[in-house]
């Protein structure tokens, strides 16, 4: 037997005490003396370090080198982006794997190649097998290099220190990469693992600088962790091993690919990928794979098994190699098992609380007939003993950052419905419970969500009065004259007033036209979206229409509208990209010193490439003016064929000289809801500024259809009614309204400044020019800090940052000044209110009674009518209502 | 490695403590433990049952592996430590304040190693 390899860490494995095996022919640390458990516990709750410089590192480069990972690797090069990882498998000419690998690209010149260490010249001998019909290079640079893989909730704190501050990748998403240096060392950094952790990074450095980073890391808290405790955090993520779920199986045949689950996002059938290793069988297990997800059967055939989480519901200890039946009938056998820890947790969703106290599950990976379904129960044949275990769909989840969170199997128990019959009893607690809910949120509160507003009392009046109930369909009618025909009798006045809000509306945006049937923002999207789709097919429409593509937006992390993502309303009318298989959208590129701010001349150049036919400005996180005017200008002078949309439901009350005048700086849609800075109750609204002749007059007239009858048949005239109302207040009050709030906004801002509080945004331009104000409160923190404010009074939102993984990382609070402007906060209270939530916030200081003396005088909105003459309309009003 | 001089030991790393002449506590030793790492389930036998000298009475079950306790006495389990139900990891923590089984009634006992012997032993067991 050939000498033992040993990389180039390994004295320090030995230094440490660990045990040490034959790993792949590799002399690697099982465990240090803490043992597994330890290390990996230590992994979830903190940071774990490996030493996985054992894995082989190829660099793929060459004028065809794209031509050529597009032929042996099963994913889609060509939509791998430059600074993104992707996972893939090398798959053989019968769809079985020789290996599965991670793809880099963090050069345009080349792509870096990560293999299994067992596999290293097995997979130089396939790869080389190829490369000799295209005209690459491939070098082995597993002996230049070192690899430390840095996993944990913990992780990110510990490398952004390294960093001096900066953040480990640009972008917080998985799979991307960073090139960088540390002590002047050249590093690179990818947002990648094995350990499922949602913050988990593997570092790539020099062989000979890999003895400092470790020390480093160790330095500064890291956990050393060694294969073991790999094995199981791989496990408890249902990562698949190669040699256990991929690879070869215990009846000797090829395991199909498509039995192992990530092979749904490894494996590309695009166009461009050509007629790729192992391309047909692979087709034929996915056209197979898709069946069986329908619970059609008889594909089983072509994919007889599938690799799924298992968990033992007695005692003991699933290993790989026990078989599995069902009903004493064999239908396969665990391919991966042991006991793996987890600590304990109390509490609830958001409040979910990690405590110290571990225990111990077994679970495992196994081999099973494709029949099986979630929930399934099996027996497993634990050394002739016969033990009960359940098929699951996983072991843990990601999803709420920065923890994985253990998910333990639970029987579905039939939940006994508890409804009282004593409804008297019950509709009196319900009244009284909204009055006391009524007292805090509108006497004893500070409201701070920047996309909520209370109303006026003539807005509310007018919004629970008579038409509230009813309908009024209508529709322009081409014969006569476009015309609006109504449906419904008893609707005069109705008809009326939206003439009146349309109006009113139009002279507010400044455009040519407005729909206010739309009852959301998210609404007015769908509705617009639809009516793009819709105007771009229109010219045939004997084949299905197709999708809209690319479109340029503002990226959700970075505070794009969710109703203006995939995810939201895009998510019917977004065409996916044949070529990167993913929606075609570009996101909008944010300076490098504000992240907060659009990079205008990097947009520019995504705009030459993409050539986008729709961007859409406007976030739900926004400091900041959009660049309307100069990509107006920019696509004019490119002659770029798109249309300008900017979703202004946060910001639709600043419109004006304080902000921004959309259709004057070139938007040509303006969607918006209209409760969060304007005055109304809770709708949309949609304008556009095209005139009869204009060929996208044809766009609007659809926009109308797609609102009604599109999206509402009953468009809520109680509400729409008082909307007109708050038109008529924002047309009379604006320019004081605006200017308060713009004023006030970089006022509290500078205010929670000078009280110690980490304000974001360019203290150039006083933090903000909209009337937000985002805080940093730490990372992960945001959630507890807004229910701290909560108790004290004080409500904001818990926010991620642009650097945050999502919202359950969340590490900043967003805040609005526009509620409390409105009910006439000045600078003095906003004064008082920074020094009290700086106080709670940095200090716990209980501040909720000072809140509501703050707040205590400060209860009748302003920016509204209080004359005499509307005092007895209201009045006779109010006294029709029954109030 | 700990090997206390009042105890015996077999060559599969168990240790017995007689109580008296024909009962005898039963557990595994520091190296054992030590070999299988965090101990994370011990499959606890029924009081009752017999046991024989050279099988195997018990499962000890590590994160990577899964190790026989052969039983170094003939006789009947008179008392498990339930404890190890709860917390395996009492057998990394202090497997000699933790047996695994009482064995009473004994009728044949292997040739077991005293401490001396044992540590000599174990030499051979680390050159293999």
């Amino acid at each position: 037997m050939s000498e033992l390899k040993q990389t180039v860490l390994h004295d320090v494995h030995v230094e440490l005490g660990a045990k040490m095996v034959d790993f792949g022919g590799w002399d690697m640390p099982i465990q240090y003396p803490c043992g597994i458990v330890e290390e990996h516990l230590a992994t979830r709750q903190g940071c774990g370090i490996f030493d996985v410089s054992h894995m082989g590192r190829l660099v793929i480069s060459g004028p065809q080198m794209v031509e050529f990972l597009q032929h042996v690797l099963s994913s889609n090069v060509e939509a791998l982006e430059l600074n993104q990882a992707q996972y893939c498998i090398i798959p053989n000419e019968t769809g079985g794997a020789v290996d599965d690998a991670y793809l880099y690209r963090y050069e345009e010149g080349n792509y870096f190649l990560v293999i299994n260490a067992a596999n290293i010249d097995k997979d130089k001998a396939h790869l080389f097998s190829y490369a000799k019909d295209y005209d690459v290079t491939i070098e082995d640079v597993s002996d230049k290099t070192a690899s430390i893989s840095i996993q944990g909730p913990k992780s990110k704190e510990i490398l952004i220190s390294m960093l001096g501050g900066q953040q480990p990748t640009e972008d917080p998403s998985k799979n991307a990469l960073a090139t960088t240096e540390i002590d002047g060392i050249p590093v690179r950094i990818a947002k990648t693992g094995y350990t499922g952790e949602p913050l988990g990074y593997e570092i790539f450095v020099a062989s000979e600088k890999a003895g400092y980073f470790w020390k480093k890391l160790m330095d500064m808290g890291a956990h050393p962790a060694a294969l073991g405790a790999r094995d199981t955090l791989r496990l408890e993520a249902a990562l698949p091993l190669y040699g256990h779920e991929m690879g070869i199986n215990k009846y000797g045949e090829d395991i199909p690919i498509f039995s192992v689950p990530l092979a749904k996002f490894a494996v590309s059938f695009a166009e461009n990928k050509g007629d790729f290793v192992g391309r047909k069988p692979l087709q034929k297990q996915a056209a197979a794979f898709r069946r069986i997800l329908n619970r059609d059967f008889a594909a089983c055939v072509d994919l007889p098994y599938r690799i799924r989480p298992i968990a033992l519901l007695e005692k003991g200890v699933l290993r790989a190699g026990f078989p599995v039946y069902r009903d004493g009938e064999e239908v396969g056998y665990v391919t991966s098992g042991t006991m793996v820890p987890y600590f304990n947790t109390e509490g609830e969703g958001m409040a979910t609380e990690i405590l110290d106290e571990m225990s111990r599950r077994s679970i495992g990976l196994a081999y099973l007939k494709s029949d099986l379904i979630n929930d399934d129960h099996v027996q497993i044949d634990v050394r002739g003993k016969k033990l009960d275990a359940v098929v699951v769909p996983y072991h843990m989840r990601t999803d709420a950052p920065p923890f994985a969170r253990p998910i333990l199997w639970q029987p579905e128990e039939e939940e006994e419905l508890h409804v009282s019959d004593d409804y008297a009893a019950k509709a009196a607690a319900l009244l009284k419970k909204a009055a006391g809910n009524q007292v805090w949120r509108q006497s004893e509160c500070v409201n701070l969500i920047p996309s909520e507003m209370t109303a006026s009392p003539a807005v509310h009046a007018l919004c629970a009065s008579d038409p509230s109930n009813r309908y009024a369909e209508h529709k322009k009618v081409r014969a006569f004259y476009d015309s609006e025909v109504f449906y419904y009798q008893g609707t005069k006045f109705i008809e009326e007033v939206e003439c009146l809000l349309v109006d009113e509306m139009r002279k507010y945006l400044g455009c040519t036209e407005v729909e206010t049937r739309v009852t959301s923002g998210q609404m007015a999207n769908t509705a617009v979206f639809s009516a793009l789709m819709d105007f771009k097919n229109r010219v045939d429409r004997k084949v299905t229409p197709k999708r809209l593509g690319y479109i340029m937006n503002n990226h959700i992390i970075r505070g794009g509208h969710l109703s203006a993502q995939p995810m939201g309303a895009l998510h019917d009318y977004i065409a996916v990209d044949p070529v990167t298989e993913k929606p075609a959208l570009v996101n909008f590129p944010v300076c490098a010193d504000n992240p907060y701010k659009i990079d205008v001349e990097a947009a520019k150049e995504l705009l030459l490439r993409y050539r986008p036919e729709l961007i859409i400005f406007g976030k739900s996180m926004v400091l900041h003016k959009e660049p309307v005017a100069e990509i107006r200008k920019f696509v004019d002078e490119q002659g770029i064929q798109t249309t300008i949309m900017y979703d202004m439901a946060h910001v639709l009350g600043l419109v004006g000289d304080h902000f921004q005048k959309p259709f004057e700086e070139g938007a040509e849609i303006v969607t918006g809801s209209t409760h969060k800075t304007f005055f109304g109750p809770q709708r949309g609204v949609i304008g556009t500024n095209w005139k009869k002749e204009d060929l996208k007059y044809g766009l609007w007239e659809t926009i109308e259809t797609r609102a009604f009858p599109g999206s509402v048949s009953n468009h809520h005239l109680g509400t729409q009614l008082g909307m007109l109302m708050a038109a008529y207040e924002m047309n009379a009050f604006r320019d004081a309204y605006q200017s308060a709030v713009v004023h006030n906004a970089k006022y509290f801002a500078k205010c929670l400044k000078e009280a110690g509080m980490d304000v974001a945004g360019d203290p150039a331009i006083d933090y903000t020019e909209t009337h937000q104000v985002i805080t940093s409160v730490g990372y992960g923190q945001g959630y507890e800090v807004a229910e701290r404010l909560e108790r004290n009074n004080i409500i904001v939102n818990y926010q991620a940052t642009p650097d945050n993984e999502g919202f359950t990382a969340s590490g900043a609070l967003r805040m609005g000044v526009s509620e409390m402007t409105r009910f006439g906060f000045g600078e003095a209270e906003f004064k008082k209110l920074a020094e009290l939530m700086a106080d709670c916030v940095l200090n716990g200081a209980e501040v909720g009674e000072e809140i509501k003396k703050l707040r205590a005088g400060f209860t009748e909105p302003k920016y509204c009518f209080t004359d005499a003459q509307m005092e007895g309309a209201l009045g006779a009003l109010s006294e029709k209502l029954g109030f | 490695m700990n090997i206390p001089v009042e105890l015996k030991y077999s060559k599969t790393h168990e240790w017995v403590k007689m109580l008296d002449e024909t009962s005898a506590l039963i557990g595994i030793t520091d190296y054992a433990q030590d070999a299988l790492g965090d101990v994370v389930f011990v499959d606890i036998p029924e009081v009752g049952d017999a046991v024989t000298v050279g099988e195997s009475f018990t499962d000890v079950e590590s994160v990577k592996a899964v190790s026989e306790v052969i039983s170094p006495v003939s006789g009947e389990i008179a008392e498990v430590n339930d404890a190890l139900d709860e917390a395996p990891e009492l057998l990394n923590q202090d497997c000699y304040g933790n047996w695994i089984i009482k064995v009473s009634g004994i009728t044949e006992t292997e040739e077991l190693l005293d401490a001396v012997a044992y540590e000599e032993y174990l030499k051979t067991c680390e050159e293999e």
